[in-house]
């Protein structure tokens, strides 16, 4: 399960480690609404206080790249689109194709956004608890008519809890399958089919156990909230990230 | 005083089969109830019926005096229960929420809250591990874990169904230890398991099931006899006429 641990919450006792994981989702949500807008010096200036951040805050930058290794593979694909897509100047001819300084600059622009998004949510996971950014997205949806909060709340801790269970109780099954030389047969619909039953089945016969594991143990939509407190410093973190989404807007 | 009273408990499942039929039983407080039958002989339906998890078709489930449908809630906060497996009994994303998790359902205070999760964190040793991944844990310390999320409901009755499934000796150690600390501090037991050898040293009744019915029902040493008869191996030492031993020895 490492590939599940390294991207995940990393402990630590910085500014970004205890701010209040309200004002965390509202920074995350801003800035990721004017990332829309913003030009290629403003992205590296936004950028570059990004990084400081995340070095700051000591988190494990190696590890959490490794885990982005297979997003950065989208990001090429996404860049030789947009590069091949976009009309402008030519910069290089090849047979079919043609390169343009446009297409180069709008290729860079949109993976450097897309970039930055990612590296936001990145620095969230990574310097919040599963628990408290529940606990922010129950307060978000309490004034949402229709919406039943706690129950949300709840639905999102028991995915957090049973992804790595379900993960498990698939290489187990998997180990099961290729103890028994699954791996002659060559067509992957078998396999899957094989391997996607039994670990559904096993799935639904843990859901089965849970409903009754919570039912015995009182389980109600009526329950204790959690505990989160505004602080100063998350009242003056705002006013910062407001001047800066401000600062990009305008420029 | 008996803490827990069924009369004529009958339970009939949605597609017809008989899970328990005609059960009568009387459980002391503070007495440690073991509970022994094959896979199938109506062990689990039984117990589900202590807390309302299951209602009965037939028959009544009192706690304390009082029937269990009359406040289910209350119900599960007086008998606390142990499933069989303890991954499924897990529900949150740390020690610490996990044993939250009961006395939030009470919609208790922060404070309150914290300082039953700290008390049954201490009871169970796992007050080092309180910020740990449950999913992070050995077989023996998620076992005492959901011990600790049982203990935080602050119920009268614990009831264990195979509490040693899949556990290693360790294991196995850990687990009867809090069993026992928790008999000496007043709960009631009761537990299920086909594997009497673990337990049946500290029982003060054994109860024999079969076919839904209860077959047998006294002292361990009376009728530990009967135990083949029924698909349940009879402890070692007393097949060798020796006295039951504690696996802590």
């Amino acid at each position: 399960m490492a590939e599940l641990t390294s991207f995940g919450y990393f402990a630590g006792d910085s500014l970004l480690h205890n701010l209040d994981p309200r004002f965390k989702l509202l920074y995350i949500i801003a800035f990721s609404l004017i990332c829309l807008n913003m030009n290629f010096l403003s992205l590296i200036i936004m950028s570059v206080l990004l990084s400081g951040l995340i070095i700051y805050a000591r988190l494990p930058v190696g590890s959490g790249f490794k885990e982005l290794r297979y997003f950065f593979v989208l990001l090429v694909f996404v860049f030789m689109a947009r590069v091949l897509s976009t009309d402008g100047g030519s910069l290089i001819d090849f047979k079919f194709f043609s390169i343009s300084s446009q297409g180069l600059y709008a290729g860079l622009l949109v993976c450097g956004r897309l970039a930055f998004i990612v590296v936001l949510g990145f620095t969230l996971i990574s310097t919040t608890r599963p628990s408290e950014i529940k606990a922010a997205v129950q307060w978000f949806l309490k004034p949402v008519p229709f919406i039943p909060e706690q129950k949300v709340a709840v639905m999102l801790g028991l995915i957090l809890r049973f992804v790595p269970v379900i993960f498990d109780q698939a290489a187990e099954t998997g180990q099961a399958q290729k103890a028994r030389c699954v791996q002659n047969r060559k067509n992957p619909v078998y396999r899957l089919i094989k391997l996607g039953f039994p670990l559904m089945r096993r799935t639904f016969e843990r859901a089965d156990d849970l409903v009754a594991a919570m039912e015995a143990r009182g389980f109600t939509e009526n329950r204790t909230d959690p505990e989160l407190t505004a602080h100063p410093r998350d009242w003056l973190a705002l006013l910062v990230v407001t001047c800066l989404c401000i600062a990009v807007i305008i420029w | 005083m008996n803490i827990i009273e069924i009369e004529n408990l009958t339970h009939r499942f949605a597609d017809g089969t008989i899970g328990i039929e005609g059960i009568n039983l009387a459980i002391r407080q503070g007495s440690f109830v073991v509970i022994a039958g094959h896979n199938g002989s109506g062990k689990t339906t039984l117990l589900r019926h202590l807390n309302g998890l299951l209602l009965p078709s037939d028959g009544v489930v009192r706690l304390a005096g009082k029937r269990v449908e009359e406040d289910l809630l209350k119900a599960r906060q007086f008998v606390g229960m142990m499933f069989q497996d303890a991954d499924s009994q897990i529900v949150g994303e740390t020690v610490y929420e996990d044993v939250a998790f009961g006395p939030e359902n009470l919609c208790l205070e922060r404070a309150a809250i914290q300082k039953r999760v700290n008390s049954a964190l201490r009871v169970v040793g796992l007050q080092d591990l309180a910020d740990q991944r449950p999913h992070l844990l050995s077989g023996g310390e998620k076992r005492r874990l959901a011990i600790a999320g049982v203990l935080a409901m602050e119920p009268r009755v614990i009831v264990f169904d195979e509490p040693f499934a899949s556990l290693d000796y360790p294991g196995v150690k850990q687990v009867l230890q809090q069993i026992l600390d928790l008999h000496r501090s007043g709960h009631t037991i009761v537990a299920t398991t086909h594997d009497l050898e673990k337990i049946i040293a500290h029982a003060d009744r054994l109860i024999i099931m079969q076919g839904g019915k209860i077959v047998r029902d006294g002292g361990p040493a009376e009728i530990v006899g009967h135990l083949e008869a029924f698909g349940v191996r009879e402890p070692c030492a007393y097949r060798l006429g020796l006295e039951a031993e504690s696996w802590l020895n």
